[in-house]
């Protein structure tokens, strides 16, 4: 009898310690879209090398960024890996809530093989510190696409010719583009000159507006004091937003609250000769238009042309358990070998950091859109990576939105915004009080 | 002094009411207490270390402007939806007070939209007014006129999402005042046919003043929810819209996005305070109201 007791308390503690023991899976958070899909399918190739799953939960865009930091709130975080956005980098390395990776890191991935302006946006806090709290995953940026058929019609050419004195090609300035614009412009037939990125939901109007205050000679502050007086509501950046507000009369109705979805949509309908948007969504446009379409980098004005980055990095939760955050490590690792990254790059819509796959020419022919998407990574830029981001966010989104209203004037909207962010990055005790 | 029955007695009735009065303390009253210390934080919502900031959130709530500008969105809305939900659904009730053919299909069709889920209708309407694919857009524009970017347009999207609103609780208004309608007794009416009352008379005289009370208290249950208003905005404009920022779409970005609980509790503190005294001056009116209408009636 007391065999019998003691080998069903044996049985009972096997079974509780298997209970207790973690499965050998990761969980992954990101957004919806296809990148998201193709990393399940790495996920997979990994599992089947390791033995450690993975798993990939996709969260609609615009439910994203308030999920994963809600879940953050917990004592255990539902993700080991979070891909998250290039600004919330700040937030997640001064709340304690990404695992730093200064160390481990350059031992374990290639860093002098990653983009610099990858490294710098989407992998350091605070910048310029060498402290990383990230790895890059989808290493992004914005650029246009446009209507190549429209613009290799001899007709449409010879018109532009006798209009405007020079052939007509994709613009490489703004000053070249707003005439592109005009010239497609044709309400009449529904036939619009552009698209832009000026939404309000999230921060389409911030990436649309940044190419144009930073190549007109303004900036968003000095990152090193935060000072913003000065920096963000100077002359330039009034013009700079003047020359963004001006090309809004060449949009579809509705242009000037055009997110990225509606950019897809005025591309896709057939009615918008050249669009601005993040590449991971062209894919779909190749697939469906072909060769109707073409693809060029974002404007310069002058000598000064600057790209507005997207693009995520996987950081591993600190609310998670030793063991997991040791598997997310293991996978990070895996997947930044320039072997998975090309494996990575062959998917629709997901893009590399890493320098050696950027430069060969396989890349390039592979799709249409990367020659373009490999040049404007050295000319990308960031919003601030702070931890108060979205309140500057948020600020922004709504005294540029008054400006391209005209509730407000340029130069007070950015008067306004300049004022306001210092009041936000002296409450979080960046901008030393005066 | 107490027997032990009455002891036992006492007891029993503390048992009785005792898991009520618990569970009603843990889940209104401590939440009330709870975000009144928050207040007086800087508790951030993914959690890490905090500290005491005494007054620092309420003089944030009142130095910027948003704030003040989301109170006054808030203010035009419930203003606006709530007469024009009042006039519209009295108006209804009116029509179908007397019985006639249709009546109890028209009756049904009309409390559709007050059934539906607000998040489901806003997406809904999202669609109907899109200003490119959107069904009011294409009649609109099959007619020969404008094309209004009714949710993009910053002098139309609050007017947008009033007329959903609008769409949504007219029914509500009609549904009370239906009530207060049937509950008015017929001897009045046939009393004023017999003096030869004009029917703006009877209706000034006799329908609204009955009908007063009533509508004062859907008024009050419409004004109330209509403060809230956060399924709409979030849905068709999103939380961070000036033109369309409702105080609660404010606390949402404010304590989800942000991640600033301590504020957000001192912004939901102040915009109580506000509530609270307007909700008693329109309950001592009210009572006011009543009091006159049975003084009369004696």
């Amino acid at each position: 009898m007391k065999m019998r007791i003691f080998g069903l308390a044996a049985v009972l503690l096997l079974a509780v310690q298997t209970g207790h023991a973690e499965d050998k899976k990761i969980t992954i958070w990101w957004a919806q879209w296809d990148p998201a899909a193709a990393l399940q399918e790495l996920g997979h190739e990994f599992a089947a090398e390791t033995g450690i799953a993975v798993e990939v939960y996709q969260i609609p865009w615009p439910a994203y960024q308030d999920q994963v930091f809600l879940n953050f709130g917990n004592k255990q975080t539902d993700f080991d890996i979070v891909v998250g956005d290039s600004q919330w980098i700040g937030r997640g390395a001064t709340k304690g809530l990404y695992l730093e990776l200064t160390d481990w890191l350059p031992e374990a991935v290639d860093v002098g093989a990653i983009h610099p302006r990858a490294a710098r946006y989407l992998c350091e806090y605070p910048l310029g510190s060498s402290r990383f709290f990230a790895a890059p995953c989808q290493t992004d940026a914005i650029g246009f696409v446009y209507r190549h058929d429209w613009f290799t019609d001899p007709a449409e050419q010879e018109a532009f010719a006798a209009r405007y004195g020079r052939s007509l090609s994709a613009p490489d300035s703004w000053e070249e583009f707003r005439d592109v614009a005009e010239f497609f412009h044709r309400p009449e037939q529904k036939r619009y000159g552009c698209s832009l990125l000026t939404g309000r939901g999230y921060d389409s109007i911030v990436m649309g507006f940044q190419p144009f205050l930073w190549a007109w000679g303004g900036a968003w502050g000095d990152p090193q004091s935060y000072k913003v007086q000065g920096h963000l509501n100077t002359e330039g950046a009034v013009a700079g937003l003047e020359f963004f507000k001006s090309l809004l009369q060449f949009t579809p109705e509705g242009g000037t609250n055009a997110d990225y979805f509606f950019n897809l949509e005025a591309f896709s309908n057939g009615s918008t000769a050249m669009v601005l948007d993040y590449f991971p969504f062209y894919p779909g446009i190749v697939a469906s238009m072909g060769d109707q379409v073409g693809f060029f980098m974002v404007p310069r004005h002058g000598d000064q042309r600057v790209i507005s980055l997207g693009g995520q990095g996987f950081s591993i939760s600190t609310k998670t358990t030793p063991q997991k955050q040791e598997w997310a490590k293991q996978f990070i690792a895996w997947f930044s070998q320039t072997a998975v990254q090309e494996k990575w790059i062959s998917y629709p819509g997901s893009f590399t950091a890493n320098t050696e796959l950027l430069a060969s020419a396989e890349f390039a022919a592979a799709a249409p859109y990367n020659a373009v998407f490999a040049a404007s990574l050295d000319y990308l830029q960031d919003f601030w990576n702070v931890p108060v981001y979205n309140e500057l966010l948020a600020a922004a989104v709504r005294h540029l939105g008054a400006a391209l209203d005209g509730t407000s004037a340029s130069a007070d909207a950015l008067d306004a915004l300049a004022a306001e962010h210092e009041m936000i990055l002296m409450e979080a005790g960046l901008l030393e009080m005066e | 002094m107490k027997g032990s029955m009455g002891r036992c007695r006492d007891w029993t009735q503390y048992a009785f009411v005792g898991p009520a009065l618990i569970l009603l303390i843990s889940i209104n009253v401590f939440p009330l207490l709870y975000s009144i210390a928050l207040s007086f934080t800087n508790v951030d919502l993914v959690g890490g270390a905090w500290k005491f900031v005494g007054g620092f959130n309420y003089a944030v709530a009142f130095k910027f402007a948003k704030y003040g500008a989301a109170l006054r969105t808030t203010a035009l809305f419930v203003c606006v939806a709530v007469a024009v939900e009042l006039v519209l659904g009295f108006a209804l009730a009116l029509a179908l007070k007397d019985r006639f053919g249709g009546r109890a299909f028209a009756l049904t069709a009309l409390l559709v939209p007050m059934m539906l889920p607000p998040a489901v209708i806003a997406l809904f309407w999202k669609l109907v007014l899109n200003g490119h694919y959107g069904i009011l857009n294409q009649c609109l524009g099959a007619l020969g006129l404008g094309q209004p970017q009714w949710i993009t347009d910053p002098d139309l999207k609050l007017l947008s999402i009033l007329l959903v609103d609008v769409w949504m609780w007219t029914p509500f208004m009609m549904l009370i005042a239906l009530a207060a309608l049937n509950a008015i007794p017929g001897y009045l009416y046939e009393a004023a046919a017999i003096d030869r009352a004009s029917r703006w008379k009877v209706f000034r005289r006799i329908t609204l003043p009955l009908c007063a009370p009533l509508l004062g208290l859907a008024v009050l249950l419409r004004a109330t929810d209509a403060i809230k208003q956060f399924d709409l905005v979030m849905a068709i404009t999103g939380p961070n819209d000036p033109a369309t920022q409702t105080v609660s779409a404010l606390l949402y970005q404010v304590v989800f996005r942000d991640g600033k609980v301590g504020l957000g509790a001192a912004y939901s503190y102040v915009v109580l305070v506000l509530v609270l005294a307007l909700a008693s001056v329109f309950v001592r009116y009210m009572s006011r109201v009543q009091r006159r209408e049975e003084a009369g009636a004696q």
